[in-house]
């Protein structure tokens, strides 16, 4: 090898002797200068290609070299750039070299010339720079017009973050064009006169159309424009993995990053290929995943590259794995469960495996009710199998189980799920009962409660309750019910013998342990003094003396509504050995009294009460005033009670009350206080400190006082303040006095002026008549006048209007008033026709009535032979008088009733007292008016007026004095 | 005023004569052809609702091609927008066109201005724009065949397109995408212009293919009214 070497640079040794001997002939040195062959320019994308040659290479020489290009700008001596950069020359081949130029080509002329020097071993002469190639021109000409300008580059590609140079060319009659990217001036560099440059540093991303870049000329015309793409930087694609399901295909995933893509075929979204290096083979991929068919199934280590190109970047990401260590085995199948007992249940499943070699890690889980309770891992080749113990009966589980390649874990399989129920069982548990007893009627009605088994406890939906009552005096009197569920309560009527109690609740499969109650003779409510507690916001904490050993349990219960009708038993069972507890509930609440019962369970006998106690979580200050009641007002005291206020319903342990008393004096006698209420006024204060005195007498008062008095309880926290104040006033020292004189004396006077008013007629009669007779004084006849009633009234229908006789006989006038009362014809004096007015006085113009007591002395004096005028009423009816309004009405409402009507008609009676007759009372106006005198008595007789008689016949037939009487509306 | 007995029959005599010529009073004969009139109002509707959904379609597409296309003064040069047909022209031009003339203008501009139209659709980038430019189309050409038919109507014929002068979206390699959307800009100007030119048209046109009602009454007073 190393002679071949030796040979090799012995042979270009001779060849480049043999050389410079021809050139030493020639007199030219032998120099190993770049030609160009072409300069190329494109505009999209801006580039200058350089293609050159060494024409002075031997024939398949090749050689490495190393070349420099210079490049200047607008002129060759404004060099901007020297590239230095080697590579391997041939014979008789073109190389190309490619410069982006940073101005564009339309805008500046490039200049670029090179030189070579030969970088290889093989020639042993010492090399030097070649003389420079000549300069070459590189430049895109534009036609440009006079008024015309032009931005280049054109539409041009860059990736976000990077610079950029914009050129824009005007004609010479443009001097004054401004450039804007967007709607943003960008100040240009002159370049020269007519070309301005505008270097864009760290351009942004704006939108998928690129962003504008455009010149106007000074009259603000558009003139040219540019499109400048920026592209989003290509990001490394993220989480490249490869796993196989079946190692059949090797499915690859990646997180591809932001798309680079650009409108109209700028750019078009970036491509990923996959290329394996063992098999080089390549494939193209879409955006995030690859399948990749494994063809060879010898081949088990893969190197993948994920290869992200765009126009403008490439990157790629490699990974290299075993083929059995990226197993992403499928889900379990053929999962089935077997349920053994209640309690048991076996579960199989089947794997996706390659064969028996290899071993599996399944993980296996338990849900009940969404919550994993339980959780193991088992090896399986191509099948596995679990056995689930301790389930609980009636419940509904779900068994999931998972794999994956125990040997190279890399990935869990999906779950494959099954869901099973259990079977129901007997419920495991006793319930927890409590009771209350009452005694009513001679016999006890007992309220048995119980708390509903957990779900746990139940095994199984429970159907019923069975409640035994086994009368341990009287077996044959034991009774048995069954309760439907979901009843937590039950009553029971007993009588007094000893009982017990059998409680159990049961489902479809059996019955729970039984829980069982003694009720003896005695109630177990026996009497315990009450202790006071205090309960806090958390609870109450509960502690009792225990009384024996030998129990069972301790019971405490209490009401959660106190207050209520509704009990709503509470009861906490305590084991044997507990002396104290704490009791605590939402339901509780500040202001509400509880009253806790400790019951002593023991193994034999009956339920004994162990203690009382009730308390309030927080007390506050009574709601409720007491309701006050005076009594016993005097002069100088009056007593309050409030009997009836139920201090244990309050919101705190009443402690006592206060009485405020208001008055005007103000003074407060001792033992009270004087005190400033909250509306500022001052009262006196009495503090009664027991809260079971509940009656309180105010004294020392004054009489003929007025006194403001309240009652207030009040607890620990304070007193009831929405209590108000009540009055009272004394009475008057001598009231009392006075009272006992002055009313029976006042109702004796009473009762004389009644007595004088009802029989003042007889007393006028007696003692004081209109017309004394001394001879004939009734009032020594008072027995004879009682013995006929009747003689008071005279029947009008019985009389005769138009004619009246006078009958001398005394005898006669005897039988005048006989029977009912009826007057006889022959015993009427007929008189000549009263002299009236045709018109005005009908057939029945006049009727008088008589006065009895007249009458009767007149009879009884036995002078009938003429009648005195004074003594007759002649009332006539006035023709041309209009009734009033209220006698139409009573007129037209009235029945037409004829005078001769029975007088007795007592139903339909109006009485008229004959001294308010208008006619007596006015009489000039009625003589005025009445075509002659007519003199009326000066009293009359009470009367009885049917309300017939005020009819429109009477109204136009019957006397003035009825009309004017029922005018007035106001009979008796 | 007093009526005498030859007044009467006079009236009757008229009212015979009007009942006798009604059929021949074209707006009240329903019976017989409608002719173009309702086919011009339906396409001078179409104008406007196609002018209504071009705002719409106009401001996304502008926004899309970014400032300072959808500056609402803004005005490039018909650089390369020469071969879109022009909507404005002189008054006076347009008051003597004559209706065949007319038409055949409308009809020519819409056939190229959808061709336009689906190559800008075409080139959009984004699905949803592309919706919008298809359902336009699809709406243009419905006013192309509205117009075709009112020509049918009247008796025109349609104009061919000539061999050669088939316009074509064909940005070559010389058209930077700058003036490609400058000539998308004035695309959507015409359109407008020619929109509104349209409107204008068919108005001028159904007024006088239908002649408004005071012609009834001349109709009837040339019967010896």
């Amino acid at each position: 090898m190393a002679f071949s070497v030796v040979l090799q640079k012995a042979f270009l040794l001779a060849l480049l002797s043999l050389r410079a001997y021809q050139n030493e002939v020639f007199d030219e040195p032998i120099q190993l200068v770049p030609e160009v062959q072409n300069v190329s320019t494109s505009s999209k994308p801006q580039q200058v290609n350089l293609q050159w040659t060494v024409p002075n290479l031997a024939h398949h020489q090749e050689l490495k070299m190393m070349l420099q290009i210079e490049i200047s700008r607008i002129k060759t001596s404004n060099v901007i750039q020297v590239v230095n950069y080697t590579t391997t020359v041939k014979w008789n081949q073109v190389m190309h070299w490619n410069w982006k130029p940073d101005i564009p080509l339309e805008c500046v002329k490039y200049f670029l010339r090179i030189r070579g020097m030969v970088d290889d071993d093989k020639f042993l002469l010492q090399s030097s720079w070649s003389n420079w190639s000549s300069w070459q021109e590189a430049h895109i000409p534009v036609s440009l017009e006079p008024n015309t300008v032009l931005v280049f580059p054109e539409d041009p590609l860059v990736e976000e973050g990077s610079n950029i140079t914009i050129c824009s060319v005007y004609g010479r009659n443009q001097h004054n064009v401004s450039c804007y990217l967007q709607e943003k001036p960008i100040p240009g560099e002159q370049l020269d006169s007519h070309v301005s440059i505008f270097n864009l540093n760290n351009v942004v991303f704006f939108r998928d159309t690129g962003t504008n870049f455009f010149c106007n000329s000074i009259d603000t015309k558009l003139e040219d424009g540019i499109v400048l793409f920026v592209s989003k930087v290509l990001e490394e694609p993220k989480n490249f993995s490869c796993e196989t399901q079946d190692f059949k295909t090797l499915n690859c995933i990646w997180e591809p990053g932001v798309d680079t893509a650009l409108a109209w075929k700028q750019q078009p979204p970036q491509n990923y290929t996959l290329f394996e290096s063992f098999s080089g083979r390549r494939k193209l991929c879409n955006k995030s995943s690859c399948d990749w068919q494994i063809t060879d199934d010898s081949q088990e280590i893969y190197n993948f590259t994920l290869i992200a190109k765009n126009y403008l970047r490439t990157r790629s990401v490699s990974v290299s794995f075993h083929l059995t260590h990226r197993v992403y085995l499928k889900a379990p199948h053929n999962v089935s469960l077997e349920i053994i007992n209640t309690t048991k249940a076996h579960m199989t499943w089947k794997v996706h495996s390659r064969g028996n070699d290899y071993t599996l890690l399944c993980q296996i889980e338990l849900l009940c009710e969404k919550e994993v309770i339980h959780e193991h891992n088992v090896s399986v080749h191509m099948s596995g199998d679990y056995l689930f113990n301790d389930l609980d009966p009636d419940t509904e589980y779900k068994a999931s189980v998972r794999c994956a390649d125990a040997t190279h874990f890399w990935k869990w399989s999906n779950w494959a799920e099954k869901t099973f129920s259990t079977p129901e069982a007997a419920p495991s548990e006793a319930l927890d009962v409590w009771r209350i007893v009452r005694s009513k009627n001679g016999s006890r009605i007992v309220t048995l409660f119980w708390k509903p088994l957990s779900k746990s406890r139940a095994n199984g939906k429970i159907l019923f309750y069975n409640i035994v009552a086994e009368n341990q005096d009287k077996p044959a009197k034991s009774k048995h019910c069954s309760i439907p569920a979901p009843a937590s309560d039950t009553q029971l009527t007993l009588d007094q013998s000893s009982y017990k109690l059998h409680i159990t609740a049961n489902n479809s499969v059996g019955m729970s342990p039984e829980t069982i109650l003694v009720l003896s003779r005695e109630s177990g409510n026996q009497e315990v003094v009450e202790k006071r507690i205090n309960g806090t916001k958390d609870g109450f904490l509960i502690s009792w003396e225990p009384r024996s050993r030998d129990v069972i349990s301790y019971i405490v219960d209490w009401c959660a509504h106190s207050q209520n009708q509704l009990c709503d038993l509470q009861w906490k069972n305590l084991g044997p050995n507990t002396t104290s507890t704490i009791i605590s509930s939402d339901a509780f609440k500040p202001g509400v009294r509880y009253n806790f019962r400790i019951f002593e369970i023991p193994v034999q006998g009956p339920v004994y009460l162990v203690e009382k106690q009730t308390g309030y979580t927080q007390e506050l200050a009574p709601l409720e005033s007491p309701e006050v009641l005076t009594s016993n007002l005097t002069s100088h005291s009056f007593t309050l009670s409030w009997q009836g206020y139920a201090s244990q319903f309050q919101a705190g342990f009443i402690q006592g009350y206060r009485v405020y008393l208001k008055s005007k004096e103000m003074h407060c006698h001792s033992g009270w206080d004087k005190v400033l209420l909250s509306d500022n006024s001052v009262c006196c204060n009495y503090d009664i400190k027991d809260p079971k005195q509940k009656i309180f007498t105010v004294e020392n008062l004054r009489p003929e006082s007025d006194y403001e008095f309240s009652v207030r309880s009040y607890t620990s926290v304070g007193e009831n303040q929405n209590a108000t104040f009540m009055m009272v006033t004394t009475p008057d020292e001598h009231s009392h006095m006075l009272l006992k004189t002055m009313l029976p004396m006042s109702l004796c006077v009473l009762l004389i002026m009644v007595v004088c008013y009802w029989k003042s007629q007889w007393v006028k009669e007696t003692c004081y008549p209109d017309i004394p007779n001394p001879s004939k004084s009734s009032i020594l006849s008072p027995i004879k006048y009682m013995q006929n009633p009747h003689l008071t009234i005279m029947n009008v229908k019985d009389c005769i209007p138009d004619v009246l006789e006078v009958i001398n006989k005394a005898e006669g006038t005897k039988t005048l008033y006989t029977g009912a009362g009826k007057l006889h014809a022959e015993n009427v004096t007929k008189l000549p026709p009263v002299p009236t007015e045709k018109d005005s006085c009908g057939p029945v113009p006049c009727i008088f009535f008589e006065n009895f007591t007249y009458d009767q002395l007149a009879f009884d004096s036995d002078s009938h032979g003429h009648v005195p005028g004074p003594l007759k009423d002649i009332l006539c009816q006035l023709g041309p008088l209009t009734p009033p309004k209220n006698l139409l009405n009573v007129l037209g409402n009235s029945n037409m009733k004829s005078l001769t009507g029975s007088p007795t008609e007592e139903t339909s009676l109006i009485y008229v007292s004959q001294l308010a007759s208008p006619t007596c009372g006015d009489k000039d106006s009625l003589t005025t008016n009445l075509p002659r005198p007519v003199h009326c008595s000066e009293y009359k007789m009470q009367m009885a007026v049917p309300p017939s008689l005020a009819s429109p016949a009477l109204s136009k037939n019957s006397d003035l004095s009825s009309m004017i009487l029922l005018g007035k509306g106001e009979p008796g | 005023m007093d009526l005498r007995a030859g007044d009467s029959w006079g009236m009757l005599a008229c009212l015979c004569t009007v009942l006798w010529h009604l059929p021949a009073v074209p707006a009240l004969n329903r019976t017989g052809d409608p002719g173009p009139g309702p086919s011009i109002q339906k396409t001078y509707d179409l104008t406007r609702y196609l002018e209504h959904q071009l705002r719409s379609l106009a401001g996304t597409y502008l926004n899309y091609l970014g400032p300072p296309f959808n500056e609402p003064d803004f005005n490039p040069p018909r650089l390369g927008a020469e071969s879109l047909p022009r909507a404005t022209v002189n008054l006076e031009v347009w008051r003597s066109l004559n209706d065949k003339l007319r038409l055949t203008q409308n009809y020519e501009a819409y056939s190229h201005l959808l061709c336009y139209l689906r190559g800008l659709n075409r080139q959009a980038a984004t699905a949803e724009l592309r919706r919008s430019l298809a359902h336009f189309c699809t709406s243009l050409q419905g006013l192309l065949g509205s117009i075709a038919g009112v020509m049918a109507a009247l008796g025109y014929p349609l104009p061919q397109p000539l061999p050669g002068t088939e316009p074509a979206w064909a940005p070559g390699p010389a058209h930077s995408d700058f003036l490609q959307k400058m000539d998308d800009f004035w695309l959507l100007k015409e359109l407008q212009t020619w929109l509104w030119r349209s409107a204008k048209d068919f108005n001028r046109l159904k007024k006088k293919i239908q002649p408004p009602a005071a012609a009834v009454t001349l109709r009837l007073e040339a019967h010896g009214f």
